[in-house]
């Protein structure tokens, strides 16, 4: 089912949304947020200077310390008196990324989350449960939003607890499951440990996966334990973009479907910020066309994609984005959680005992990310015992679950033994599969 | 109570190789050597003739060295003997923390080095139960 007509307009129709949309935007972040006024009349642009949407190009970049230096609220275009949510993810270093979202907003949110529940095979019959950890996370809330508003059944189980899940699952009957995909496939194997059979067993038919990519081996995984017939689809976002709803997979799997109504994508060398032709691989930089409270303009995402407009088999003429095939920074994203080396780093700094030298690395062991760290133990008084090691290598990984929120394996090793780099260090390993392409 | 070495090590192949290799190229020899099974990481605790020496140059070489304290005590050889030592310290409610013998082979009588919480104490209790405790074992 296509849940909105501008999924299947025209190109020329498209065109003449999104002008409009850019030029009103435009306006509305440079008169209401300072510092986009700011960048702009560094570039000596004013907002009637967007004349066609080839104008977006001259536009400054917005990037995520942004968010940092104008934190909390300085990039709001409303008094948070009119925000009627409040969400945050980590940030790169210390401060949060704060995002808020005004009645507005939450209408449009929903309507692009519909969109890509509505993609991915989802219809008002469904029971869905939410595997996501509610909280701060834009996810969760996303995607329950889209779901009620589609006319499903939501319920949200939130994540952990994996056998209660798997009871909510069989006993509610649920037909479709909100995870990241790695949760999932544990999700299945629990069930199978538990004498289950999810083919058999338990009734979900679709999978809405999100928060971190899924790679093609992990999508065949999905139907081994699920089912041939299972719908496994996933969608992208950020909660600088709102959250998810930006963009998802249909059925056939051929690319991510942007809703262009509200986002304007651009992929750019990275290197050098230049636009690149549709088919061409770069960083994805989105402008946020409908976002009242926190306006986006050309943000740049990090995420390295291609772009297709070519219409799609599914009936939908929207652009598509190639299934994500790296980040052009250092971010990983473990279980779903974005990680940044420098939070590490900052976490471990703070520990006198260990040195300054550390190494990540990232595995995935049963379908589940996990991340082990090594640091160099420094100090000689902690050789008393095996004990007092132990509490130091305690110490460690409780100092990086609070600020991540994540479980580390920390290895002490001897100091000297880490590598040194000169220039760009090569601190992580990431031992997960590469993303693989779907058409 | 006596002072002993003791060297963080990794759990890897030739990791105690390189500690002894600096001992050798220094001239230093050991009289003691104890270490356990551990998955990740272990403790090497050494009992060598030059202690401070030793602890220098395995620093220079990048170890991570901590002088700790242990007692020492002389045993008479005949069966039943550590028995009465560890009864001695468990009705001191003594706790070990670990302990090991000494390799030296021209001395007459076995040595014993082991850790505790409470070290002063468990000295106290041995030489007032008549069991040799040793202070000094290795030239400084």
């Amino acid at each position: 089912m296509i849940w909105a007509k501008e999924e299947t307009c025209t190109r020329a129709e498209m065109e003449e949304i999104q002008l409009a949309r850019l030029k009103e935007q435009v306006t509305w972040a440079y008169e209401k947020v300072a510092p986009y006024r700011s960048k702009m009349e560094e570039a000596r642009l004013r907002p009637e200077h967007i004349k066609s949407l080839a104008d977006l190009k001259n536009l400054p970049f917005t990037v995520k310390k942004d968010f940092r230096d104008h934190y909390p609220y300085g990039l709001f275009a409303v008094p948070v008196d009119d925000m009627v949510r409040i969400h945050a993810s980590s940030g790169t270093t210390g401060k949060p990324t704060v995002v808020g979202y005004t009645k507005e907003d939450m209408a449009n949110w929903t309507e692009t989350v519909t969109r890509v529940a509505a993609l991915g095979g989802a219809t008002s019959h469904d029971i869905a449960q939410i595997c996501f950890g509610y909280g701060m996370f834009t996810g969760a809330l996303g995607l329950h939003y889209g779901l009620e508003n589609l006319g499903a059944a939501v319920a949200p189980t939130s994540s952990g607890n994996t056998e209660k899940q798997l009871m909510y699952m069989k006993d509610f009957g649920t037909t479709l499951l909100v995870a990241t995909p790695s949760y999932a496939l544990h999700m299945g194997e629990v069930a199978r440990k538990m004498g289950l059979d999810p083919q058999k067993d338990l009734k979900v038919k679709i999978g809405l996966f999100g928060g971190e990519g899924m790679t093609e081996p992990m999508r065949q995984e999905m139907y081994k334990l699920w089912g041939d017939d299972f719908k496994a689809t996933q969608n992208y976002g950020m909660s600088e973009l709102n959250g998810p709803g930006l963009s998802g997979e249909c059925l056939e799997l051929c690319g991510m479907h942007i809703h262009e109504d509200h986002f304007i994508p651009e992929v750019i060398n990275p290197e050098t910020g230049e636009v690149l032709p549709a088919g061409e691989k770069g960083e994805l930089v989105i402008t946020c066309l409908t976002k009242k409270g926190l306006p986006m303009i050309r943000y740049r995402t990090r995420d390295i994609t291609r772009l297709f407009y070519e219409p799609c088999k599914c009936g939908r003429t929207t652009c598509r984005m190639e299934n994500l095939s790296g980040r052009s920074d250092d971010m990983l994203i473990i279980r779903g959680v974005n990680v940044f080396p420098t939070q590490i780093e900052e976490v471990l700094l703070r520990i006198p005992e260990i040195g300054p030298h550390y190494e990540i690395i990232v595995e995935r062991i049963n379908h589940l990310d996990t991340m082990s760290i090594k640091v160099e133990l420094v100090d000689e008084s902690q050789l008393e015992s095996y004990g007092q090691l132990n509490d130091l290598a305690k110490k460690v990984r409780g100092n990086l679950k609070s600020v991540l929120g994540l479980d580390a394996d920390i290895k002490l090793v001897a100091p000297g033994t880490l590598k040194r780099f000169e220039g760009k260090a090569k601190r992580v390993t990431d031992l997960r599969k590469e993303l693989g392409l779907n058409c | 109570m006596v002072k002993q070495l003791s060297v963080f090590v990794e759990n890897e192949v030739g990791s105690l190789a390189k500690v002894t290799r600096v001992l050798r190229e220094n001239n230093i020899s050991i009289r003691a050597i104890a270490s356990f099974d551990s998955p990740e990481f272990g403790i090497l605790r050494l009992m060598v003739d030059k202690t401070g020496e030793a602890k220098r140059v395995l620093t220079e070489n990048g170890f991570i060295v901590k002088l700790t304290d242990v007692v020492a005590i002389e045993l008479v050889d005949k069966p039943g003997e550590l028995d009465r030592v560890m009864w001695i310290l468990a009705d001191a409610r003594l706790e070990i923390n670990y302990i090991y013998s000494f390799v030296l082979r021209g001395q007459s009588e076995p040595l014993m080095l082991m850790n505790l919480d409470r070290m002063e104490e468990a000295e106290k209790v041995l030489m007032e139960n008549g069991v040799m405790v040793t202070e000094k074992l290795t030239q400084e």
